[in-house]
């Protein structure tokens, strides 16, 4: 009796590996293919959150169902190309947001620079603006090389997002984006160098 | 006590005293019924198993039995308890501007989002934080004048993307955020990474 309890407690936990908001928001062949997706993501240890969001994202779209499995299926391979650079250790933010940030064309050798860049420290914030960045049409060259040496220079977070608005503000009052870029990025490594950071490029 | 009295006790006590008399076959009869106990030896093959197995007869009283009864039911009962605690936080999602950050410590952190949209009639903020619902009562905004809409929502702490809705159709990014990327579906997304507070 006391097994039967036990089990029945334990049960929802495999109902809730099929996310329930899937299938009321999605059909029945598309909601299949997911699953199918997230079961391999969750498989292969990558945070399987992503891609229910992405799915019912596209649900919120009004995206029809092909639409929504390749994206989710794309999402799905940009996280397991990030984690395979990025560690084991990786965060799901992290892999979340390099993930993002690939779908604007960063590669895995761009990802391989800022993971050695930042050495034991969370990546999510540099990923987060240098998307934000190629969003604002800053060249990738340009953008990425800018995030590397503010990340090797131990730019904060604050710091960075401090950077982010700034370069906003600057473009939206006209300035050149990759002048923008360029020209904040350099005050804050001067920045960090003058108060002691560790040296730039 | 008269001393006839005495002599009667003294004839029973001699009697009860003496030896009983047994049939010459009682010796056998008794040993006949031992026998057919089983053997217990260390050395005998299957004694452990014998005593596992042989039944046993347990008194119980009705009390001790009701409340051991009622010990199983409640440590079953809270195990269920603390099962369903446990499916209800795993299963809660892991859990505007680029950097949001309040003064409450804990895993979800309570966000401002805010949108300029004069000609909006209604607004609401839909992210992977509350499964792009645009209907979540939770992030409807609110309209404050001159055409400022705003909500304070709560947000799991995390790298997130999210927009606006307006009015049912229309998504728009945070102009204030750093932009997302917004391939898969053609809309435009903001991106959010929440801190917890230090």
């Amino acid at each position: 009796m006391l097994a039967l309890l036990v089990a029945l407690a334990l049960a929802p936990n495999d109902a809730r590996a099929q996310d329930p908001r899937l299938a009321a928001r999605l059909d029945k062949p598309t909601q299949f293919a997911v699953n199918a997706i997230v079961d391999s993501a969750r498989a292969a240890a990558l945070p399987t959150a992503p891609l229910v969001e992405k799915a019912l994202e596209g649900a919120a779209a009004g995206s029809d169902g092909p639409r929504i499995v390749v994206a989710v299926r794309h999402l799905a391979a940009r996280m397991g190309a990030a984690k395979h650079v990025l560690g084991p250790r990786a965060s799901a933010d992290e892999i979340k947001a390099a993930a993002g940030a690939m779908d604007f064309g960063v590669t895995v050798r761009d990802l391989a620079r800022l993971h050695a860049a930042a050495g034991k420290r969370p990546l999510t914030m540099p990923l987060a603006v240098l998307t934000d960045l190629l969003g604002r049409d800053v060249p990738l060259v340009t953008a990425t090389s800018l995030v590397v040496q503010l990340t090797r220079a131990g730019t904060k977070d604050a710091e960075f997002a401090l950077f982010q608005r700034n370069v906003r503000l600057d473009i939206e009052h006209g300035a050149d984006p990759a002048v923008a870029a360029t020209t904040r990025g350099r005050g804050m490594m001067l920045k960090a160098a003058h108060t002691g950071g560790r040296p730039t490029e | 006590m008269p001393e006839h009295d005495d002599e009667i006790i003294e004839q029973v006590a001699d009697e009860l005293r003496g030896p009983v008399p047994l049939s010459a076959s009682f010796d056998a009869r008794v040993m006949r019924a031992v026998r057919r106990f089983p053997r217990h030896s260390r050395h005998s093959r299957g004694a452990v198993w014998s005593r596992l197995t042989a039944p046993r007869a347990i008194v119980v009283r009705p009390l001790s039995a009701g409340l051991l009864a009622a010990c199983v039911l409640a440590l079953a009962g809270l195990g269920l308890v603390q099962a369903a605690k446990m499916v209800r936080a795993a299963a809660k999602p892991a859990v505007g501007g680029v950097f949001a950050r309040t003064a409450k410590p804990a895993a979800t952190q309570r966000v401002q989002f805010v949108l300029v949209a004069p000609d909006a009639k209604k607004v609401a903020v839909v992210g992977d934080f509350n499964g792009w619902d645009a209907s979540h009562a939770a992030y409807q905004a609110k309209h404050r004048g001159g055409g400022v809409w705003s909500v304070t929502a709560p947000v799991p702490v995390g790298h997130h993307r999210y927009s606006f809705v307006v009015d049912d159709t229309v998504w728009m990014a945070d102009p204030t955020a750093p932009r997302a990327s917004d391939n898969d579906f053609g809309l435009p997304n903001s991106a959010i990474v929440v801190e917890a507070d230090k």
